[in-house]
């Protein structure tokens, strides 16, 4: 009944798309072949009872205006700009796929609108692996794998990765394939999904198999601004900008860790077709509803162990989630006027007082305000990153986190926001290290990438490098945006552990640490803890 | 490593020996080295026993970005008769080019010095700035004034490169002038130049880099959105007269949109 339902109303929606021999088609580009494999793949029998702190697909509780989840750095706070919203037949929260999935399922408000992998865990636990969460398609290393068994998926549950599938050589957004500038092998499958004959890079419908974390969907309007620095050609490498399909404007491109969507709504589409296994394209109405829910919707720390609450008519400007929701977007924050994360002279300078409690919560208030002068100030040299040294700025370049985070109030870039800081591409990707006393094995792909000859080599990797994922390159081809990821946000940090894309980063300890270790910067213990601290509170 | 970049080296630089560029002109390949000072960092390079300086950090919108260690930069300056600054001989106006193979011995740092302390306030300090770019808006939406029925622009390249994130600006002021003037069609020229350096060689661009240059514009402002356009796309091969002064701007894409 359903389906026929959607077949009809895909039936209307195909107005929009320039050619009618894509009209049964989800969306052009990438996602056809997505489709194919998404609806090839296994679909098991799965459910998700309620519990604490989780939000079953289709349970129809109204989602209120304010909600509070506690985290080991405090709270993370959920704010709907819209009032309550109602989630009965609301599509991000009921399960429209095939596989019992909603959005909401791995966009969990209690984890900043993100999935932590400690919430992961515990589903496992609740439903012995039968959580829609863990479905086939994405949840496990591999579809064809043994359902109920944590090896099959591995990768979710010690790092929080869910299976992205991306057609190989890539394709344009007309649907035609890009001629890639790079030949990529496959040198080692722990997963054994990029070279499975059905699902890998030499099946029939030719795919590569990356893992990633979920993003926050949430505090949208920044990601999706179209002020400072969005323009038809991209400000790093003078190419097209992407664009929106219905208004042919530009797109920021700060959208998934590769940019591969245009839109939210053109993202939510693909979400559909390969997250929740929904056999065609999502209808006008149920797409309005996404977008205007996830365009009203803001998440961020609204309470820190230590700092006390961040919703008081005093907390800086740059915390909590009342004054995210009040931010101005499209706002350049690398700069002494509009700051990337507004900080206060009170928590800066707290007056003296006699209570040991309130000195306490200053000594805290003190050290965030500090770690946020570390993310603006503190210079270091960064050095052979892609996008980053590449733009106008030398390589080396003597700056601070913030010349690569600064987005105002989100520590994204403000222009498109891919780099290859040396998450996925080796030598800086996070491997097991090789030796007698180590017994875990590698977990993730790794792939050799070689840069053809018409081409200039990649400027710090050389013609032939590796890497865990391509990241950017994956979708453009360009050897030189293999394993350029775009950032993601910095709200709700706290709730949402592992970091990076690949869950490279267990905690913001590890997080900080990569950096000291990536561009030598010798942190003092003091400048460590206060940047955790200051993270923690976002 | 060693054997394949000699060779890459005497591939541009022709056997035919032309006349040597002017005295007051320093144009030569070699590795950068950066110097660290109290605020940004400087960049150098050494010719014939002489340091010379190149440009100091700023930012995305400065006129001269610096070079990249791990590449070796082709300079093209001019000696001016300022103070030396962080030691080196000032070039000045200069186009800095970097190679696109990698060459792992540039890895020269040196550390600050009081000596070598700028003697000015750099335009953009290391960390954040007071709200605006050094040099202004590397991509700023152009005003609209009169549309003139046909307006010519110019790209200028890196040695042997393509188009890299400094064209984005003069790219979007192509396709806003296109989009406001109704233009119907466009005319493209790309050109293969030459550098003469100061030794004497003369440094020859890729045999196909002109043609590459004009296809890729075209391909650019299609995929912008610039379909309905007539293109009008040719080359030309200007290594013939490369002098040793302003060779940088004969590097090149003219783009011409007329109604
Ligand atoms: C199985 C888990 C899963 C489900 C279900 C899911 N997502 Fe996601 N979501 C992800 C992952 C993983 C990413 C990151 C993918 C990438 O970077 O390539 C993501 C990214 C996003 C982003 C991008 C945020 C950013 O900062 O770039 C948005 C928006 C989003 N999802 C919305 C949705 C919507 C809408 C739905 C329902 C139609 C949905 N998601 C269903 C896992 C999921
Ligand atoms: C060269 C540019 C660059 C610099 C400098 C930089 N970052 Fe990042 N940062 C990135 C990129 C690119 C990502 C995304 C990488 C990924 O997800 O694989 C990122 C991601 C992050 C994230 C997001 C984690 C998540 O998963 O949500 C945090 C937090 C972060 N960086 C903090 C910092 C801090 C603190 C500093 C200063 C020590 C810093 N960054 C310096 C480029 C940079």
């Amino acid at each position: 009944m359903l389906k026929n339902i959607v077949k009809f109303m895909v039936g209307c929606g195909a107005g929009f798309l320039a050619s009618a021999a894509l009209a049964d088609q989800p969306a052009p580009g990438h996602v056809p072949r997505q489709k194919q494999q998404a609806q090839q793949a296994p679909v098991i029998d799965a459910r998700s009872p309620p519990a604490n702190r989780w939000w079953t697909p289709g349970e129809g509780t109204p989602l209120p205006p304010v909600i509070a989840y506690p985290n080991s750095f405090g709270q993370v706070g959920v704010l709907n700009d819209a009032g309550v919203i109602d989630t009965q037949d609301h599509p991000f929260f009921e399960p429209i796929g095939e596989n019992g999935r909603a959005c909401v399922s791995c966009h969990q408000p209690a984890n900043a609108m993100s999935l932590s992998v400690e919430m992961i865990r515990q589903r496992w636990h609740e439903t012995q692996g039968k959580d829609p969460i863990f479905a086939p398609i994405d949840g496990m290393n591999c579809p064809d794998l043994p359902p109920g068994d944590p090896k099959s998926h591995s990768l979710l549950l010690e790092r929080g990765l869910f299976r992205i599938f991306l057609p190989w050589p890539p394709k344009a957004a007309d649907g035609s394939s890009i001629d890639p500038e790079f030949t990529i092998e496959v040198v080692r499958d722990p997963t054994g999904c990029n070279l499975h004959p059905q699902y890998g890079l030499k099946s029939a419908n030719p795919m590569v198999s990356v893992y990633r974390r979920p993003r926050v969907a949430a505090n949208t309007k920044y990601f999706t601004h179209q002020g400072f620095g969005v323009f038809s050609f991209i400000g790093k490498n003078g190419l097209p900008a992407t664009r929106d399909p219905e208004t042919g404007l530009p797109s920021g491109m700060n959208i998934l860790s590769d940019a591969r969507q245009p839109t939210l709504k053109t993202q939510a589409v693909e979400a559909a077709v390969t997250h929740l296994q929904f056999n065609g394209k999502l209808d006008e109405e149920r797409l309005t509803k996404i977008v205007s829910f996830e365009s009203q919707v803001y998440t961020a720390q609204v309470s820190h162990t230590g700092a006390g609450s961040l919703m008081e008519s005093d907390t800086p400007p740059g915390f909590g989630v009342l004054n995210l929701a009040k931010g101005r977007e499209g706002l350049l924050g690398n700069n002494v006027t509009n700051f990337v994360f507004p900080m206060s002279e009170a928590w800066r300078n707290p007056a003296p007082s006699p209570d040991p409690e309130i000195t306490r919560r200053n000594e805290m208030r003190a050290s965030i305000a500090r770690g946020h002068d570390v993310f603006m100030f503190r210079t270091f040299w960064i050095k052979d990153a892609m996008h980053l040294n590449t733009v106008g700025l030398g390589n080396p370049t003597k700056r601070t986190c913030s010349t690569c985070h600064g987005m105002h109030m989100m520590g994204m870039d403000i222009v498109n926001g891919w780099m290859d800081l040396g998450t996925t591409n080796l030598p800086w990707a996070r491997e097991e290290p090789l030796n007698p006393w180590n017994e875990r094995k590698p977990q993730m792909p790794l792939f050799k990438i070689t840069c053809k000859a018409n081409v200039p080599p990649h400027p710090f990797l050389g013609r032939v490098f590796y890497t865990q994922d391509p990241g950017r390159g994956l979708i453009s081809g360009k050897c030189n945006d293999v394993g350029a990821i775009v950032m993601q946000q910095f709200r709700g940090l706290a709730a949402r552990a592992p970091y990076f894309s690949n869950g490279s980063a267990g905690s913001l300890r590890e997080l900080v640490d990569f950096y000291d270790r990536r561009f030598n910067i010798g942190y003092t213990d003091r400048e460590r803890e206060d940047l955790i601290n200051f993270l923690s509170a976002l | 490593m060693r054997q394949v970049v000699t060779f890459a080296m005497l591939s541009w630089a022709a056997s035919a020996m032309a006349a040597e560029p002017p005295a007051t002109h320093r144009n030569f390949v070699a590795c950068p080295i950066v110097r660290d000072t109290s605020t940004v960092p400087c960049w150098l390079a050494e010719y014939e026993g002489e340091t010379y300086f190149l440009t100091i950090q700023t930012d995305v919108s400065a006129p001269v970005n610096p070079p990249w260690l791990g590449h070796k930069v082709l300079v093209e300056g001019t000696v001016s008769d300022e103070p030396r600054i962080c030691g080196g001989i000032v070039l000045k106006p200069v186009a800095l080019s970097v190679m696109q193979e990698l060459d792992g011995s540039c890895n020269t740092m040196l550390p600050a010095e009081e000596r070598y302390n700028l003697p000015f306030e750099p335009p953009r300090p290391p960390g954040p700035s007071k709200g605006r770019l050094a040099f202004g808006d590397p991509v700023t939406k152009p005003k609209s004034q009169e549309v003139a029925a046909s307006k010519s622009f110019e790209l200028r390249y890196e040695f042997d490169s393509l188009v890299m994130f400094r064209h984005a600006q003069p790219l979007q002021q192509i396709f806003e002038h296109a989009r406001q003037s109704k233009a119907t069609k466009v005319q493209i020229t790309g050109y293969r130049a030459a550098t003469l350096l100061s030794n004497g060689q003369l440094m020859q661009e890729d045999k196909e880099i002109g043609r590459r240059r004009a296809e890729q514009v075209a391909d650019l402002l299609r995929g912008a959105g610039l379909t309905e356009l007539r293109y009008d796309v040719k080359w030309q091969d200007e290594t013939k007269r490369a002098k040793g002064v302003e060779d940088a701007a004969r590097r090149r894409v003219q783009v011409v949109v007329s109604r």
